[in-house]
């Protein structure tokens, strides 16, 4: 298999970790996973249940810290940087489940990222009508924008998911890490989540996509990255990748 | 209502009731209401912690003891002021409040309240042992003669803990409508997405830690002149830590009305009860509210206010109820 991206070379990559190790006591969550993201590119990340993909998530956002390994973002080494400095970078992510702040109206959900993300990257200084223009807007285009000022409690699950997206999207992410952000959905809804992100996509943003819906992703992916049991088995083109026998066996069981 | 225009509100309920002491002739009341008002600072102080964030702490004794016994001490050390004493207290507390923080507030949940119960086991047995201040025998401390201002001593005392009592309703209500507010109740919401959103979530919840812990030692800081008489069991008294949790919740924790209205209610009641039957039965009757509260309206008084009908009070008929729906969390 064909490993496009490590043929780039450092600065071409928005995203470059390498050799990402994780134990958790004696499992080994990963070993030595290499991967990379270039400005813009649509990644799929997949892989059965308990294959270290949340694991991965964490470590490249800073929830969890690495065992081994080097991550850099942007061309910065961030192995030392804790999760709110990732964010600040342009390192955005959404949750696996949704995590809204439950006491908050959705206005204010956004306004978090755009207060303590976007205002304390340095640079533009967003005014207190700009931070709500700018979530009104984020809100609007999620399709929460009938709901400016109702609290994650009288949300929807979908329209959850909305928000949680929206709300990574407030960060102004350069690279947005998408945990799957269409479980339990109904047909209609993935295909609603799924523009989105295409929308999002085209806008620029990088997008990491962990799913386990391979409809969706492989209409999403430009890239597919498979790992299991904690190990990297294959990177490259959906179609190739999927008829790749080590990732069959892995789905198969064999 | 701005900032500015809650200030001076503050500030006029705060002359108002020291002029309402200088008029009363039976002393008791204005001993009673400085009691009172020592626990809206203490229990504003509490909720900025453990409700605007969500951190609880049994350590109020801790912190209170310390800006009482450093006010001790440094009284018979240097026979300072109290308007001395009690910037002296905060930041000693301030500074206890930090570590504290720095020590155990990457423990979540119990574990966090458990060490701060630990904080004060460690105050309390250095205290006790402490002979500069009496050690387990006790201090008596001479209140000065000469009292600036008011006629009785008890009044000045009524004044310093007026200025407190603003003073912390004051920082309370800015925290929460500023972006640092903003930050603690996402931190509280959830850690881990505050942190994926940008939120420097340790150092807002050590600021916080500092704030509060600030704000308790103050509130000791005129205590020892008040009691005349302090020795470590009493003011390690469970009273405090209780009624310092109780009165946010009873009141409710996510504004800075609800600690104030616990405070007024609980202490109020507490001071009834003293005199009308037995001090001994107060803090049952605190634990039986807090235990009807917690169950029956978990988010205190303004919960249930707010929670009332669903829709908007109307200002005209219900001019109380409609300001306590405003004054609820909002951005504009």
């Amino acid at each position: 298999m064909t490993i496009e991206a490590s043929a780039a070379t450092g600065s071409d990559l928005i995203l470059d970790a390498r050799g990402i190790t994780k134990r958790f006591g004696g499992f080994v969550a990963l070993n030595n996973v290499d991967l990379a993201v270039r400005p813009g590119e649509r990644l799929g990340l997949i892989g059965p249940n308990g294959s270290g993909k949340s694991t991965l998530t964490n470590c490249l956002c800073g929830a969890l810290k690495t065992d081994g390994g080097s991550i850099s973002f942007a061309g910065r080494a961030i192995d030392n940087l804790s999760s709110y400095q990732r964010a600040r970078l342009g390192l955005g992510r959404s949750f696996q489940l949704p995590r809204p702040f439950h006491s908050l109206s959705l206005l204010d959900n956004l306004r978090i990222p755009l207060v303590y993300a976007v205002n304390a990257r340095g640079g533009t200084h967003l005014t207190e009508q700009q931070i709500r223009a700018r979530s009104t807007e984020l809100l609007g285009e999620f399709g929460l924008g009938g709901k400016l000022h109702r609290l994650p409690g009288d949300l929807t699950q979908v329209e959850m998911r909305k928000l949680e997206l929206a709300r990574a999207m407030a960060t102004d992410p350069t690279l947005l890490v998408s945990d799957e952000a269409l479980a339990g959905l109904s047909h209609s809804e993935v295909n609603e989540i799924l523009a989105l992100l295409l929308a999002l996509n085209k806008r620029g943003v990088a997008v990491i996509f962990i799913e386990h819906i391979m409809r969706a992703v492989m209409a999403f992916s430009e890239r597919l990255v498979v790992l299991v049991a904690g190990e990297k088995i294959a990177d490259g083109a959906p179609k190739d990748v999927i008829a790749d026998e080590r990732v069959i066996g892995a789905y198969l069981g064999q | 209502m701005s900032n500015g225009r809650f200030i001076l509100l503050a500030c006029l309920v705060g002359v108002a009731l020291v002029a309402a002491s200088l008029f009363v002739t039976n002393e008791y009341y204005v001993f009673a209401a400085y009691f009172v008002l020592q626990y809206v600072v203490l229990a504003t102080a509490w909720n900025i912690l453990g409700g605007y964030v969500g951190y609880v702490n049994f350590g109020t004794t801790a912190f209170l003891a310390i800006g009482l016994y450093s006010a001790a001490a440094l009284n018979k050390w240097l026979d300072l002021p109290i308007p001395v004493l009690i910037p002296i207290a905060g930041v000693l507390c301030g500074a206890v409040g930090l570590a504290m923080g720095y020590l155990t507030i990457r423990l979540r949940g119990v574990y966090f309240t458990i060490a701060t119960l630990a904080l004060s086991v460690v105050v309390q047995t250095f205290i006790t042992n402490w002979d500069y201040v009496g050690g387990s025998r006790g201090i008596y401390i001479m209140r000065p003669t000469d009292v600036p201002v008011f006629g009785s001593y008890v009044a000045y005392l009524f004044f310093l803990m007026t200025v407190l009592a603003v003073a912390s309703v004051v920082i309370a209500r800015v925290i929460e409508r500023s972006t640092f507010g903003f930050g603690l109740a996402a931190i509280r919401d959830d850690e881990t997405a505050a942190a994926a959103s940008g939120v420097p979530v340790l150092r807002l919840k050590l600021v916080a830690a500092a704030i509060s812990g600030a704000l308790m030692g103050m509130a000791g800081a005129p205590l020892p002149f008040y009691l005349t008489y302090v020795e470590p069991t009493s003011s390690f008294s469970l009273a405090y830590t209780v009624n310092s949790v109780a009165m946010p919740l009873v009141g409710g924790t996510t504004s800075w009305l609800g600690p104030v209205i616990g405070a007024v209610l609980l202490g109020t009641m507490q001071q009834a009860m003293t005199v009308l039957i037995s001090s001994s039965v107060n803090l049952l009757v605190v634990g039986v509210l807090l235990v009807i509260f917690v169950i029956a309206a978990p988010n205190g008084i303004l919960g249930l206010i707010r929670s009332m009908g669903g829709k908007k009070p109307d200002p005209e008929t219900n001019p109380l109820a409609a300001m306590l729906v405003t004054e609820k969390r909002s951005s504009q």
